[in-house]
């Protein structure tokens, strides 16, 4: 800077004594004394680029957490100040690994927070792995975390330091069955899974599943993520008059699929759209205009959720509205989902005799068994080690009530994966 | 030749790249003892600027020297990763499996260079970008890989973290120097002067009875084993694969960078380069979209106003020259006169 020094500010003669002394004081391996008593927290989420819909309102999830967090936490007998350094992986993989390494290697940090989707939690998870650091994640297949990461069925599980919360194929089935159960149908699914991730575990797991409880699948087959001609598969849609449609595209493919669809006249016949990964946040459901009105969805969390955050003592309806009323934007199911891996994380450091302690940490987040703003979290019971499966709850996007802030609603339509959550409202028919 | 009655002379080796050469041979023997000084986070960061020298200077060979301009690398950078991943599936070390991903890359690259090196410029650019889709695609398909889900090179956690840190980064190392010293042999020995002659006119150097076509393909292989090679570290160093990752054609974006930036067709110049974006990167990695804006720009700004690179700038204005593939005329002062 070519600004003139502050009169208040340090002068050059006391910068460099206070390097002098600090760099005598590391290399003499003394510690000022409070750095031992801090607990840092690494948070990676993608805020920014193609996944930013997830990360849009981990901005002020951080705040609440921060300011509840501000007088540090008690752990057995001691308190520790907490730090909380959150990063942005820009929606990158490769950037994702580079800034895990960079505050394991860097910040020295005691346990690793990772949130949504495979592209943000597998490479920070695997770099966690391979150093030894703690790491807990939610928000993505909890198959595509376990097994894409290189675990095998019947196996023991070759993980010690990752451990991950949330929906599964598991999940996802037994919503599907009681949400399309709702409505009078033929049975008939035309089903629309892409090449990748998720369409793969749904595809070879879920289809199988949903057959065996009397629905009728007709898949055309994988495509390709950024396909933008789908004539044939709306075709065979028609042909085979399915009145439910169930896919798991990224938002643009879904977009170019129902527009095409809508112009063929395959709306008029379906009676349900089931979408998933796509319809998660109102922004995108509100681009598709009246096409979107009535898509069916499934939330890993939603404000009717009738639990508090164990960190930050807010209930989900306060979470809610304190985000629409700090942003002016519409509440999404990520707030809760987010705030629910800080509730864990310090739940797990908490009920640790030694946070500073990684093993101890670790070991303290298998054997965790607790209730978040989203449910409950328990590694004790779940169907591998590592990982505790949790809800997916059905949903649907209706059009809100005259006068309302926001031009959607999205209410609760059933329960199945976790009965605690009240359901709002019937299921309405889309063609209906 | 001419060299005995004539006052000038032809030099290869100057004193400056004698001592450059000293000074190399000294910065690799600090650089291999350094994961006993630095911390976690400096070696890995080392590992990825080696990892980009290896790719920048790699593709300059093909671009610079061979004069094969390629948008379709990243296809070899996966693979590398891709034939690790299934290597080590089948139990075998990963370590081991790196080294033989790597020479499997070259492997299939013989047969790709077969049909590729018959495209000319623009169309060779592109076919290889078309290639390099493909195989994405076909990586896809395979039952392990599972589209993009992907598959993580779990085996390594059979490391201790610091060992692995370390192994990765001495191989990175090995790596970097076996692959630049082979470089630099090949383009001080006859085929070298081929290469150089073929990027300057292709037609002249065939009437001068130098075998095109077997030229082109050896550079093609080198630059294929190399960028394997430079994949399967990156896969070490990340250990997750997700094949969108690493076929993702940012990767020759960057590599085209650092050689405009650095200086095409100068070896310097690769490395120059690498070392430039590997800052750049470090520094400004955080701005996100701006970040990527800026190194448009300035690869922009360079191919307008600086077409050599800034080697090539150095190179002009102060005749040095520390890696000599070529060879220099030293002309003495009192023959300038006529």
């Amino acid at each position: 800077m070519t600004k003139k020094e502050k009169p208040n500010g340090l002068t050059r003669r006391e910068l460099l004594a206070t390097a002098g002394a600090a760099t005598a004081a590391m290399t003499m391996g003394i510690r000022p004394a409070f750095a031992t008593d801090t607990l840092k927290v690494g948070f990676i989420s993608p805020r920014t680029g193609p996944l930013a819909g997830f990360g849009e309102t981990d901005g002020y999830v951080l705040e609440v957490v921060r300011k509840a967090l501000a007088n540090g936490i008690d752990i057995a007998g001691k308190t520790y100040a907490v730090e909380i350094l959150d990063q942005d992986t820009q929606s990158d993989p490769s950037r994702a690994g580079q800034l895990a390494k960079d505050l394991i290697n860097n910040q020295a940090i005691d346990l690793m927070l990772v949130v949504s989707t495979p592209e943000t939690i597998n490479p920070v998870a695997d770099a966690c792995e391979a150093a030894g650091v703690p790491c807990l994640s939610t928000v993505m297949p909890w198959e595509a975390w376990y097994f894409g990461r290189g675990a095998k069925p019947g196996e023991p599980s070759p993980f010690k330091w990752t451990y991950h919360f949330g929906f599964g194929v598991g999940e996802f089935h037994k919503t599907y069955v009681s949400q399309w159960k709702l409505i009078e149908t033929n049975r008939k699914v035309g089903v629309m899974y892409p090449n990748d991730a998720d369409g793969n575990a749904i595809r070879a797991n879920l289809a199988p599943l949903l057959q065996k409880d009397g629905f009728t699948i007709v898949d055309p087959g994988a495509y390709e993520t950024g396909t933008t001609d789908f004539s044939s598969q709306i075709a065979l849609f028609k042909q085979e008059g399915v009145e439910i449609i169930n896919t798991f595209p990224i938002p643009p493919d879904f977009a170019t699929f129902w527009r095409q669809a809508a112009q063929q006249g395959l709306h008029r016949q379906v009676k349900i759209v089931q979408v998933a990964k796509t319809g998660l946040f109102p922004s995108g459901v509100e681009a598709l205009g009246n096409l979107g009105i009535k898509l069916g969805s499934a939330a890993y969390w939603h404000k009717a959720f009738p639990y508090k955050s164990s960190v930050a003592g807010v209930s989900g309806t306060e979470l809610a509205d304190g985000y629409e009323a700090a942003s002016g934007k519409q509440w999404t199911q990520q707030l809760g989902a987010t705030l629910s891996l800080f509730d864990a994380g310090f739940d797990a450091l908490k009920k640790t005799p030694d946070p500073k302690s990684k093993e101890a940490v670790a070991k303290s987040l298998s054997t965790l068994n607790t209730v978040t703003i989203a449910g409950k979290v328990d590694f004790t019971s779940g169907p591998v080690p590592n990982v505790s499966p949790g809800p997916i709850i059905g949903t649907q996007w209706v059009k809100a009530a005259e006068g309302a802030k926001f031009p959607l609603d999205y209410v609760v339509t059933e329960n199945a994966t976790d009965p605690n959550v009240p359901v709002g409202a019937t299921l309405l028919s889309y063609n209906g | 030749m001419s060299l005995v009655v004539s006052p000038s002379m032809v030099q290869r080796w100057t004193r400056l790249s004698r001592r450059a050469a000293a000074a190399v041979v000294i910065v690799l023997l600090g650089l291999a003892v350094l994961p006993g000084v630095l911390g976690a986070g400096a070696i890995d960061r080392l590992a990825a600027l080696f990892v980009y020298v290896i790719m920048a200077a790699m593709w300059n060979a093909l671009a610079g020297y061979g004069g094969l301009v390629s948008v379709g690398q990243q296809m070899f950078f996966g693979l590398g990763a891709y034939f690790t991943v299934r290597l080590a599936e089948t139990g075998l070390d990963p370590f081991v499996a790196m080294g033989m991903a790597s020479l499997l890359v070259a492997v299939v690259s013989y047969p790709l260079s077969l049909v590729m090196l018959r495209l000319k410029g623009g169309e060779f650019a592109i076919g290889m970008w078309v290639v390099s889709a493909l195989t994405h695609l076909m990586v896809n398909l395979d039952g392990l890989i599972q589209g993009e889900t992907g598959r993580s090179l779990i085996s390594l956690n059979a490391y201790a973290p610091g060992a692995r840190r370390d192994i990765i980064y001495w191989l990175a190392l090995v790596a970097m120097t076996g692959l630049l010293g082979g470089l630099f042999a090949l383009l001080r020995n006859r085929t070298g002067a081929s290469i150089q002659a073929i990027r300057d006119n292709e037609e002249a150097a065939g009437s001068l009875g130098i075998d095109v076509t077997r030229t082109k393909r050896l550079i093609f292989v080198l630059a294929a084993f190399g960028i394997g090679v430079a994949g399967a570290l990156w896969l070490a160093s990340a250990t997750t694969f997700q094949p969108k990752t690493y076929f993702s054609v940012q990767w020759t974006a960057y590599m085209i960078f650092m050689v405009l930036v650095g200086g095409i067709g100068r070896f310097e110049g690769a490395i120059l380069g690498a070392v430039i974006f590997f800052l750049i990167e470090t520094w400004f990695g955080a701005l996100g979209v701006w970040y990527l804006i800026g190194l448009g720009v300035v690869a922009l700004l360079f191919s307008l106003f600086m077409p050599l690179g800034l080697w090539g700038a150095i190179e002009t204005r102060f005749g040095v020259s520390l890696m000599p593939v070529g060879y220099r005329l030293e002309i003495p002062p009192q023959s300038r006169k006529d």
